[in-house]
């Protein structure tokens, strides 16, 4: 088993990380189209998408089944299996694959659940190193205005609700989200994220990401271009 | 007080848990259901409250788990890490409240059986143990041991080769048999060395189901002295003298062989 930085091989990962309402996903799928039309063979993987396990996941979800531990293992799971099955093989074959959320999502809420911060991070161990790691960094007031602009209402889990700290979905997801933004502050430095302000323009960030992808896709010998 | 690996899950007090916990351990096909049945049933007659649990039982993944190796899809550590959620459930939502309750948890398999499974996969021994330093420590750990020449017969004559029993996602290229054989015989490899560590009470299963049962029995007994009835307000009292009396709590420790755990083994 390699662990996380051993990994030696020619494909290129880029991944974003956030809290909900910070705006990553929306730069993740403009880097996305922008790489397409570059010509590279790019492939995009999903936080919670992995088609062995996302139906329990869903389930201990709907049902409220599903503890810190559990909630944190089956999340493990499912980036295990996307790991074996997508990531790795995809980055051997000289992919530039792309991920919506990745281990630091899993480090930052199972600890704000109060799961153990070392446990949380040899259970990942597994994880390739991404080539960068984009941080977007929002403040609280801003991401829950952008949510409650485009939806109606927290999720329960989202929201923390199955931690008990308030029975008010909104004060719920302040103090659960404020808990996520004081553990992904403290991994900018451990993990080396690459900080981007999520306040800025969508044009001016999307131009800051594509510069410093840009230089790291220079450097590689043997990517693969879309067929 | 029940102790665990080193790593706590928040909301999960050891404090009131005063069941006893005890582990039948053992490769496939070696007779630990049998000796469950017979347990159980004895312990019920002793007027002890049983819960009986085994592996990919939980209400959470339990059926993920069965579709997903109907597939033969799962990476290696897919896989333990699809079993260790498993296991938090059913630790968390079974185990942990009947032990609450006072109930003598008999369960077929635990962690000890996952880790032999990811090893023999290749993963790293570090890793594979880091993933169940929440589980609690058993009372005792009972290791029905066979050789691999006498596992044989029983698969031929019951219920023949199963695919992830002869680790056939490890040994593709060969036959069910060579494959059977040399993957119990790793596991075997692998459950010798975690008797060592973890102070298995080894039972030789070579021999008759009526005399495992007995020795089975024994050593349950000695895990149950102090316990009189299976009531909550009895047990605090029963855990105090327990602990004081040095020759008999099989109190499972990650590190060093306890000369108590030695003694016990003699024993056996």
């Amino acid at each position: 088993m390699k662990r996380y930085g051993e990994h030696r091989i020619p494909g290129r990962l880029f991944i974003v990380e956030g809290i909900d309402g910070s705006g990553k996903s929306t730069q993740l799928t403009l880097l996305h189209q922008w790489l397409k039309a570059e010509g590279y063979g790019v492939v995009f993987s999903e936080w919670n998408s992995s088609p062995v396990v996302k139906d329990t996941t869903k389930r201990g979800k709907k049902k409220q089944l599903l503890t810190p531990a559990t909630f944190s293992l089956i999340h493990a799971t499912d980036f295990a299996d996307r790991t074996e099955r997508n990531i790795i093989p995809l980055l051997k074959a000289g992919a530039v694959v792309l991920c919506d959320r990745y281990i630091y999502t899993a480090f930052a809420r199972d600890v704000s659940r109060g799961m153990d911060r070392e446990w949380i991070r040899e259970l990942y161990a597994f994880a390739m190193k991404p080539t960068i790691a984009f941080y977007y960094r929002v403040p609280l007031e801003t991401a829950m205005k952008r949510i409650s602009d485009a939806r109606a209402g927290f999720k329960f889990y989202e929201a923390g609700m199955d931690l008990g700290l308030s029975a008010d979905p909104d004060e719920s997801f302040r103090l659960f989200q404020g808990r996520i933004l004081e553990e992904y502050e403290k991994m900018v430095p451990e993990f080396g994220l690459t900080v981007i302000d999520a306040t800025l323009p969508i044009e001016t960030q999307q131009q800051q990401m594509r510069q410093m992808v840009l230089s790291k896709l220079t450097q590689a010998r043997q990517l693969r271009v879309a067929p | 007080m029940k102790e665990n690996y080193g790593v706590s899950l928040p909301g999960l007090g050891r404090d009131d848990l005063v069941g006893k916990l005890i582990v039948i351990e053992g490769t496939d096909g070696v007779g630990r259901s049998t000796q469950i049945t017979l347990l159980k049933e004895w312990l019920e007659q002793q007027g002890h409250a049983v819960l009986d649990t085994g592996l990919s039982r939980s209400g959470l993944v339990g059926k993920g788990i069965k579709r997903a190796k109907e597939g033969h899809t799962l990476g290696r550590i897919t896989l333990s890490l699809f079993y260790a959620t498993d296991f938090a459930d059913r630790l968390e939502n079974e185990i942990v409240p009947a032990l609450r309750a006072g109930f003598v948890v008999l369960t077929d398999r635990y962690i000890y059986s996952l880790m032999a499974r990811a090893m023999v996969r290749g993963l790293e021994p570090a890793w594979v143990r880091n993933i169940h330093r929440y589980a609690l420590k058993p009372d005792a750990v009972f290791y029905l041991r066979i050789d691999v020449d006498e596992l044989i017969p029983r698969a031929v004559f019951t219920r023949g080769f199963d695919y992830w029993e002869s680790g056939m996602d490890l040994y593709s290229a060969e036959d069910m048999f060579d494959s059977f054989r040399k993957y119990q015989s790793a596991l075997l490899e692998q459950f010798d060395q975690l008797a060592e560590e973890f102070h298995f009470e080894v039972i030789d299963a070579r021999d008759e189901p009526r005399v495992i049962f007995e020795r089975l029995r024994q050593g349950i007994e000695r895990v149950l002295i102090g316990t009189t009835q299976p009531k909550p307000a009895a047990a605090p009292a029963a855990e105090k003298e327990r602990s004081a009396d040095a020759g008999e709590p099989a109190v499972i420790v990650m590190d060093e062989p306890t000369p108590v755990a030695e003694e016990r083994r003699e024993k056996a």
